[in-house]
């Protein structure tokens, strides 16, 4: 079971490591300088948020940007490429493996991607930075920013089975994805928001995965309402993922 | 049972135009068949439907006795697929991309090692099983896709135009590769050559539009048409002025000039003596009877000329 989806894991996995520190370097250098813009830019200005000092309020935001923007990417583009460029997809199709290998597979891949270059990231901010954290509170981090890498890695799956043009791919990344993240309390708390509009960025999954990855590093635990959330988003996200390939390779 | 791959009654339709009508076919285990028509007939579709990659608007299809409606995965076991375009992946090794096909179809390693070896030595790329196809010629390129099509040892090999695109050194080349797999496996292959369905094939089917227009061997396709009255005349002199006066003429088919002689396709045998009375007076240099080719006969059975 899954033998499918694992052997389209394992290519991609052997992709990545043949380019790997290319890869790295391109995902830790945009990270990296937000921190150091922003965390000690800013420092002078914004001295603490809610008694978090801010390189500390923005560093599990800026990790988390990264595995899910990493998880999102490799995905969607992944997809789009196998699917219209080099056509791999119909090379997997005529073989034994089902629909949902192959959407499993891509999933898996995106979510590891995300994992990968989430852990560096992670690890470079705390060699190159004074950003410490308590160890034990990391396996409820990782568990949250695994439901997240889940959830935009099926996001971008969704995005290049539909999506048959690639600079509109990089249009729901700008329009889209990137909002999403940056208003999702990042850089800023989400007291800043006007009362009247807070309980709808709440709800934003985008909100549990950045709000939730920060309460679980700095604070040891994810808010029940956001890890709901997060798992909803992950099981919904997964769903249509399956459903919108199937339907379109039927087509 | 005897048929590798049975069609029935396959329709397939688009809003605006039906690609396949009511098209049936049985395909005899261990031969060579070949769909013969121009760009646009419907040959790529029937390989989709039979390759699970498409569903039909109606009826069904069985390769070796599994239905490709409901028994998809049976036979995507059973099946080795040459597409039209090469989907080789270019981010692995030739080599690699042979292993995961292995993989997909569940292999082990201990299984689809040695099979590997033998089908890079077989195709002439066990020099180059660790480079990455982008550096290959095209004719490399298809003879890895062709590999990779045969690592699983499938019991129908399904080719879709498989040389176009090709030098003809290449050309000729798989031609011997796909002549050497036969017996040992039941091959289907679509083509717009000519020469490649009479040089590969056991048996022939001609379609466009869709449907069938004539079945057989290559040999009983021209004899068939033999008398599809293909004459070629040349002229002495200027030869301008017959073309209008031939393509007027009733029982002529269709009119295909070459400088200063023109071919000609009549309607029946009994057209040559009207031709001859027409012709009276003209100058004619040469007059003679070709033998059909399978271009001659599927001009005799459209009236065009094959579509490119």
């Amino acid at each position: 079971m899954l033998q499918g989806a694992f052997s389209i894991w394992g290519r991609d996995m052997l992709v990545l490591r043949r380019s790997i520190f290319s890869e790295l370097l391109a995902v830790v250098a945009y990270p990296l300088t937000l921190y150091l813009a922003f965390g000690f830019g800013l420092k002078g200005y914004i001295s603490d948020v809610g008694g978090i000092p801010y390189p500390l309020f923005i560093a599990p935001g800026l990790i988390s940007m990264t595995a899910v923007n990493a998880a999102f990417d490799e995905s969607s583009w992944s997809m789009w490429f196998h699917r219209q460029v080099q056509r791999t997809i119909e090379e997997y199709r005529v073989t034994p493996v089902t629909v949902y290998d192959i959407v499993i597979g891509k999933i898996l891949s995106g979510f590891s991607q995300g994992a990968i270059k989430g852990a560096v990231v992670f690890l470079v901010i705390m060699l190159c930075t004074p950003f410490r954290i308590d160890y034990s509170h990391l396996p409820a981090y990782v568990f949250c920013l695994a439901l997240a890498s889940m959830t935009f890695s099926c996001l971008g799956t969704i995005c290049g089975t539909v999506i048959d043009k690639p600079e509109n791919i990089g249009r729901v990344q700008s329009v889209v994805i990137v909002p999403l993240i940056f208003m999702a309390g990042i850089f800023f708390p989400l007291s800043s928001y006007p009362a009247s509009i807070l309980p709808v960025v709440r709800l934003l999954p985008t909100t549990a995965v950045f709000e939730g990855a920060r309460d679980a590093l700095l604070l040891g635990a994810v808010p029940t309402g956001y890890l709901i959330n997060l798992v909803l988003s992950a099981a919904l996200s997964f769903a249509l993922a399956v459903y919108t390939f199937n339907r379109k390779m039927a087509e | 049972m005897t048929q590798a791959i049975t069609l029935h009654e396959i329709t397939k339709s688009y809003r605006e135009f039906t690609a396949v009508a009511r098209f049936s076919l049985q395909v005899e285990r261990g031969t060579v068949f070949g769909l013969l028509g121009p760009n646009g007939a419907g040959k790529t579709t029937l390989i989709k439907i039979l390759t699970t990659l498409m569903r039909p608007s109606a009826g069904d299809a069985f390769v070796e006795g599994f239905s490709v409606l409901s028994e998809g995965r049976e036979v995507r076991r059973l099946i080795g697929v040459v597409p039209q375009e090469n989907n080789l992946d270019r981010y692995l090794t030739a080599r690699e991309n042979l292993i995961l096909h292995a993989r997909l179809h569940g292999m082990r390693p201990a299984a689809y090692n040695p099979r590997i070896d033998e089908l890079l030595e077989m195709t002439g790329l066990a020099s180059r099983q660790h480079d990455f196809p982008d550096t290959f010629s095209g004719g490399m390129q298809r003879r890895l896709v062709v590999a990779r099509s045969l690592v699983h040892e499938p019991r129908v090999l399904f080719l879709d135009e498989p040389t176009t695109g090709l030098d003809p050194q290449s050309r000729r080349a798989l031609w011997e590769y796909i002549r050497g797999l036969r017996h040992t496996m039941t091959v289907f292959l679509t083509t717009h050559y000519m020469d490649e369905a009479d040089a590969l094939c056991d048996r022939i089917m001609i379609m466009d539009h869709g449907v069938s227009l004539a079945d057989g061997s290559v040999g009983e396709l021209k004899d068939a048409f033999s008398r599809a009255h293909v004459y070629e005349v040349e002229f002495r002199g200027d030869a301008d002025g017959y073309e209008r006066v031939l393509a007027g003429l009733p029982w002529v088919r269709s009119v295909e000039r070459n400088g200063g002689s023109y071919r000609l396709t009549l309607s029946g045998e009994d057209a040559l003596k009207p031709l001859i009375d027409s012709l009276a007076g003209a100058d004619i240099r040469k007059i003679s009877l070709k033998e059909p080719s399978l271009e001659d006969v599927f001009i005799a059975l459209t009236g065009e000329k094959v579509r490119e």
